[in-house]
């Protein structure tokens, strides 16, 4: 416990180290890939993520995630997200979107061990939430307001996760309609009618364990590829390109987890990103995260 | 079964629904117009199928900003009500000038050429329905 506790503190104290994520959704998906139980079919993971995003924005982000496995092959989860905004605009939360993951492992080969994912994410606003009728930028948004299609292919190596991932919008719901026009800042570019493009992504972890099996870390490093410049609609009606919104994201992540027992678990998780595209529409722009999540199989 | 009941009541209480606080930024505030300016152009609102609106709108040249002016104004609620500027009795060529809220004052970006613009409107951007139109006349 001690050991826990000095991690933890490490990992605090020295944030530039730590990791974090900057895009919704594609950025957990690596844990789609875990391998299922083959005795306990139910999983239940709550957590509640911090982050803190561009200007004085920072946000409290529960969620709840449900995973049932079919058989040794193939498991369902499903995910339910929330979000809280707070910053100079004010404090605005509401449900975000909702997950359906299927993940499939492959028959296993000495040493490694190919899984693949398919699944979509489905908004429950369409990214349009106003303070007192003030439209708010995408950056108080719980949710983006796409529906996206979702698939990924993991490889495991011994000690080792390498896992690729594209994220789709394939049909677009977002009605944000703020402009910066007509605020007095310009912290956040106008997304008005927002449309937002794929991104493609590629994690690399490595897990390691005490001897005693109660504690697992995993350092990991994720690129997020944005696949093309956003755009959305100016005053005048026109769809307008966001110059340099597409590019690469870098985030450095640790999660540190302790057993409580076979079937329960907690989990630590700190992010940051190394790397980040010059202008972040849609968002995503968190700057440092923490999460504690709580695991429990049945 | 019991860890399932016992933990979606912490979810929700987590959650706790959907929260708006107030809005901690300020508004623009519009210059007051000096008395007896006459409008360039007015007109009286009249409503699509289904809606009630009351009210006219007149364009006012307050220094250098022209500015759309809303009087004894009420419309039928709607979830995403703006203020359009328009060619046409319909949004499809127009000027954006915000949301609808309390606020009666609407500027007009410098670059529009008003006179160029018959129409305002009131529209529901994210169910992009129509609520009022006002055609405009010169005065």
């Amino acid at each position: 416990m001690k050991k826990l506790l000095l991690i933890i503190a490490i990992g605090i104290c020295s944030n530039s180290f730590a990791q974090g994520c900057s895009d919704a959704g594609i950025c957990s998906i690596g844990n789609g890939f875990q391998t299922t139980d083959k005795e306990l079919k139910n999983g239940i993971e709550v957590g509640t993520i911090f982050g803190a995003g561009e200007a004085d924005v920072t946000y409290i982000s529960p969620y709840i995630t449900y995973t049932r496995t079919i058989n040794e092959r193939l498991s369902l989860s499903s995910k339910i997200t929330y979000s809280v905004a707070n910053g100079s605009f004010g404090q605005r939360g509401s449900f975000g979107d909702a997950y359906l993951i299927g993940n499939y492992n492959w028959k296993p080969k000495t040493n490694t061990q190919w899984s693949s994912l398919l699944g979509f994410k489905i908004p429950f606003t369409s990214s349009n939430l106003k303070i007192n009728e003030f439209s708010l930028p995408l950056d108080y948004q719980s949710s983006l307001g796409t529906f996206d299609l979702i698939a990924g292919l993991n490889l495991n190596y011994k000690k080792w996760d390498f896992n690729t991932a594209v994220q789709i919008p394939v049909f677009n719901n977002n009605k944000n309609s703020y402009f910066k026009e007509f605020s007095d800042t310009d912290d956040f570019p106008s997304t008005n009618l927002f449309e937002r493009k794929s991104d493609a992504l590629f994690r690399t972890t490595y897990t390691f364990q005490t001897h005693n099996k109660k504690f697992t870390f995993k350092p990991n490093v994720l690129f997020i590829y944005h696949l093309g410049e956003d755009s959305f609609e100016n005053a005048f009606g026109n769809r307008e390109t966001i110059q340099n919104s597409d590019g690469l994201t870098i985030n450095g992540n640790i999660i540190g987890a302790y057993a409580i027992n076979t079937k329960n678990s907690i989990e630590l998780s700190l992010a940051t990103p190394f790397v980040v595209r010059e202008v972040r529409p849609d968002g995503l722009t968190r700057k440092f995260t923490a999460g504690i999540i709580y695991k429990v199989s049945f | 079964m019991k860890k399932i009941v016992f933990l979606l009541p912490i979810f929700l209480l987590f959650i706790s629904c959907e929260v708006e606080g107030d809005l901690t930024r300020d508004a623009e505030l519009s210059t007051p117009i000096p008395e007896n300016t006459p409008p360039v152009a007015t007109g009286n609102f009249m409503p699509t199928s289904g809606i009630k609106v009351t009210g006219s709108a007149k364009i006012y040249l307050n220094g250098n900003q022209n500015e759309v002016r809303l009087e004894d104004f009420s419309v039928s609620s709607g979830p995403d009500l703006k203020v359009y500027l328009s060619k046409n009795a319909t949004p499809t060529d127009f000027v954006n000038l915000g949301n609808l809220t309390s606020s009666t004052v609407y500027a007009i970006p410098t670059q529009v050429n008003v006179s160029a613009y018959k129409y305002v409107l009131i529209h529901c951007q994210q169910y992009s329905h129509l609520f009022a139109v006002a055609q405009l006349s010169q005065n």
